[in-house]
């Protein structure tokens, strides 16, 4: 397993250069550039800044410079947030994504899982149209309908939370972005592991583990759960990362500091570097989630060897 | 200059001095209680590009800035240039001016604030190595600002020197008038030397960052907050109110409102569009809308062939009517414009068209006339450029509507993303495009920038040697009278070139809560100091 991941990562390495050249190269040909702004520059201070940032060097030489420093770990300088590096503004920025998104989906994921399992063995109940209603609600609502709702309810009539911002991690500005996405993950977990649940209770192992007279809770938990779960696993990869993507919209409803805010304002301000080591940061994830998953499946169905 | 001319000079100097004023601070009007908690939190609009004087160009920047560091002038809560670290100053011939610094400004960690602060500051904004994006705007005031900010003489050849520890003595080019005002933009203040050279880039930060104001950087979370402590050290902080000042840096118009009704939020940076009246019913008693020294025009390209021709320029200027503009589509107050230069500027009068003040049927039949001697027949199309946005697509509807129905003219609307607009407008490369400018320091040359032969500025490919004459003449007469007449002629030269069609003044609609005291609705720059504020007992 272990050279099989080792190898894996090693396949990355040219994905990862591609995934940067082609950015590099759009971010460069997208008019306008980092230095444009309604006060125009004069021309020896443009020359002045071009020069500091490697800008007046033909494209391939800032495309090696900026390999060569990214090997060093260096993402570079972040045009827009002169005041710090692009490394310090992703430091600043990951644990705040990484905990409303991945705490999010694993929020969703107990939530989602249990309620799927509920769901399919009370299947055409009311819980069951329940978790139906629920995942429908969460497919069919978008991000910016239901988050500014939960703003209008919880922070503007019932003050109970602020209706934005961020300080240090306090629990209170956690809540209301971190249940937005609960909400959203649970709508699609919970509807798949329904199915799942549904599919494998209907399987024939699951009906000789009822004749031989196993109790529910057995055949649930030793027999049913991991086949089940395979679905909603695969479901985790692309979730993390879309969770990224939702970040954008989540972190500019609720003024999080976190990595949609970085890749919105980085692509506006044409950062180079920011949206660059962003699009680094959002590779490298994508690829270690895949790699998990993969792991993860072999985990659970022992068919699957690496 | 002979010594009977400079003794001459410097008796006009000295009848012009500046006089020490009282500082001003938060005022707090006689029987009104304070808060216990003397804690302020406003939002910015969004996150400062940076904490460097030297580097800032935004008004958020700026904004914070002002807090953390004093110039030799800062501006009050009413707009008004009053004594910052200076506590006097004179011009004592006309291309001089000294400052006398107070003795007791200090920087918060203790150390003397001193002339060559001041100095060190100055000469490292306007060196082409800070790469400054502000050098060119304000560095061309000082001697020899210009050939350093091109890099022709070294920053040491600047005309600023110290005359002792606590005395300061700046060389203009020219008779510039309004240099105590334009010193309290902190791209001209001090910076603390030694904290510099310590912590290099880093000197910035929490915890490294040294300034003179009556604030201290207590937290900065990247696009969460920056939170200020008031400052012990600062020489005026027995009249500073607030202990805690906290900036938001929230963009989105919406979102500000909203952090304003759940209480997280004291001042809204600027309601959104089209929101003024409905907030107006809802909050008559925090809601604000001050005129600023701003302006909304459109770009005309004037070497295009369409649009060389001036009369096409003055037709369709003429049919849009700025009074629908800006009661029915704009709707946040705004004044109606009809020149370069806004109401509130200082240093040139507002100058208006004849036209101005016609029954709109008037404008139309002598618009229409213009367009048919210049040749341009019904159904000409215009290419109109304008950044996406909600806002500036309404306008460009209006605008687009007003030369269909008048003048039969069609207009191509062309939508693009902010930083491509700049980019077509640096580059000359537009028909029509959306604009606007928002003054640096109050005087009339700040807007007339846009229409100067040569200027960064001047989009519009338009000079005129006529009114560039008299901005110069205007600049080297030492009497204001004198120079605002000059100056009021050139820019009537200039709008009778029509380089750009003028729309609407800006004002600043915002929400304030009604416990927050000392902000006042006659800051036409918008610049409020957190000395300024206090809150009241609620």
């Amino acid at each position: 397993m272990w050279n099989y991941s080792f190898r894996r990562l090693l396949a990355t390495l040219p994905t990862l250069l591609a995934v940067i050249t082609v950015c590099y190269l759009l971010l460069h040909l997208t008019p306008g550039g980092p230095f444009d702004s309604e006060r125009k520059v004069s021309a020896v201070v443009l020359a002045n800044l071009q020069a500091k940032y490697h800008l007046d060097q033909p494209l391939w030489k800032q495309y090696l410079y900026y390999l060569n420093d990214l090997l060093h770990g260096d993402l570079g300088a972040s045009f827009r947030y002169e005041d710090w590096t692009v490394n310090q503004l992703v430091s600043k920025a990951l644990p705040i994504s990484a905990l409303i998104g991945g705490g999010s989906i694993v929020i969703a994921l107990i939530i989602g899982v249990f309620l799927g399992i509920v769901a399919a063995l009370r299947q055409n109940s009311k819980i069951d149209y329940l978790v139906m209603l629920m995942g429908n609600l969460g497919h069919a609502l978008p991000t910016f309908v239901i988050g500014p709702i939960l703003v209008l309810i919880f922070a503007i009539w019932l003050k109970w939370f602020p209706a934005g911002g961020w300080d240090n991690f306090a629990p209170r500005y956690i809540v209301l972005p971190m249940a937005l996405l609960v909400f959203l993950n649970v709508a699609t977990i919970g509807r798949v592991m329904r199915g799942s649940m549904i599919e494998v209770l209907h399987s024939n192992f699951i009906r000789t583990a009822r004749a031989k007279g196993l109790p529910m809770r057995t055949i649930i938990t030793r027999h049913a759960l991991k086949p089940a779960l395979l679905p909603v696993v695969s479901l985790i990869g692309p979730m993390a990362i879309s969770s990224i993507t939702t970040a954008i919209i989540t972190e500019s409803i609720f003024s999080i500091p976190g990595l949609g805010k970085l890749i919105s304002n980085g692509a506006a301000n044409r950062d180079y570097t920011l949206v660059l080591g962003l699009v680094v940061l959002v590779t490298v994830v994508t690829v270690l989630f895949n790699l998990l998953v993969d792991l993860a499946y072999a985990l659970l169905d022992p068919n699957i060897r690496y | 200059m002979s010594m009977p001319s400079f003794t001459k000079t410097a008796l006009v100097g000295a009848i012009l001095m500046g006089f020490a004023l009282a500082a001003s601070a938060a005022t707090v009007p006689a029987g009104v209680k304070l808060h216990d908690k003397q804690e302020m939190t406003r939002n910015n609009g969004s996150e400062p590009e940076t904490l460097d004087p030297a580097l800032a160009e935004g008004v958020p920047a700026n904004n914070i800035i002002r807090d953390l560091f004093e110039g030799l002038t800062a501006t009050n809560g009413a707009g008004t240039t009053v004594p910052g670290v200076a506590e006097s100053w004179k011009q004592t011939n006309d291309t001089t001016w000294v400052f006398t610094l107070r003795k007791n400004a200090k920087w918060s960690n203790g150390d003397a604030v001193t002339a060559e602060d001041f100095i060190y500051g100055i000469r490292r904004f306007v060196d082409p190595k800070t790469a400054s994006q502000y050098a060119s705007t304000y560095g061309i005031f000082i001697a020899n600002g210009k050939e350093v900010v091109e890099g022709k003489v070294p920053p040491t050849e600047l005309g600023i020197k110290a005359l002792d520890k606590y005395t300061l003595e700046i060389k203009t080019p020219y008779p510039v008038s309004f240099i105590p005002e334009l010193m309290s933009n902190l791209q001209l203040g001090p910076v603390h030397k030694a904290t510099i050279e310590k912590f290099g880039k880093e000197w910035t930060k929490p915890g490294n960052i040294v300034g003179n104001g009556a604030f201290t950087l207590a937290d900065w979370q990247v696009n969460s907050k920056i939170v200020l402590a008031k400052s012990a050290q600062y020489w005026d902080a027995k009249n500073v109110q607030l202990t805690k000042f906290t900036y938001l840096p929230v963009e989105d118009g919406n979102n500000d409102v909203k952090l304003f009704e759940s209480g997280e939020n004291d001042f809204v940076y600027q309601l959104p569009p089209g929101t003024y009246e409905k907030y107006k019913a809802q909050y008559p008693k925090e809601i604000h809308n001050s005129p600023m020294l701003g302006l909304r025009y459109y770009s005309y390209q004037t070497t295009d062939p369409l649009l060389k021709d001036v009369r096409v320029r003055k037709a369709l200027s003429m049919v849009i009517d700025r009074n629908i503009l800006a009661e029915k589509v704009t709707a946040d107050g705004q004044v109606p414009a009809y020149s370069v230069i806004v109401g509130g500027t200082k240093g040139a009068n507002v100058t208006t068209y004849d036209w101005a003040s016609w029954p709109m049927d008037k404008r139309v039949a002598e618009a229409k006339k213009l367009l048919a001697d210049a040749g341009v027949a019904a159904g000409t199309k215009v290419k109109f450029s304008y950044n996406t946005s909600e806002y500036h697509k309404k306008m460009a509807i209006f605008a687009a509507s007003e030369w269909k129905t008048k003048l039969g003219l069609d207009t191509e609307m062309e939508a693009m993303e902010f930083k491509v607009l700049i980019k077509n407008r640096n580059d000359k490369n537009f028909q029509i495009a959306r604009n606007g400018w928002i003054a640096d320091y109050n005087d009339a040359t700040s807007f007339i920038a846009l229409v100067q032969c040569n200027n960064d500025q001047n989009n519009h490919n338009y000079c005129n040697p006529k009114a560039e004459a008299l901005v110069e003449q205007g600049n080297k007469t030492k009497d204001p009278a004198k120079r605002a007449e000059l100056l009021t002629q050139a820019v009537k030269i200039n709008m009778e070139d029509y380089p750009i069609l003028p729309l609407l003044q800006y004002t600043v609609p915002r929400l304030i809560k009604s416990y927050v005291g000392g902000y006042t609705a006659t800051n036409s720059m918008d610049r409020y100091r957190g000395k300024e504020f206090y809150i009241i007992k609620h």
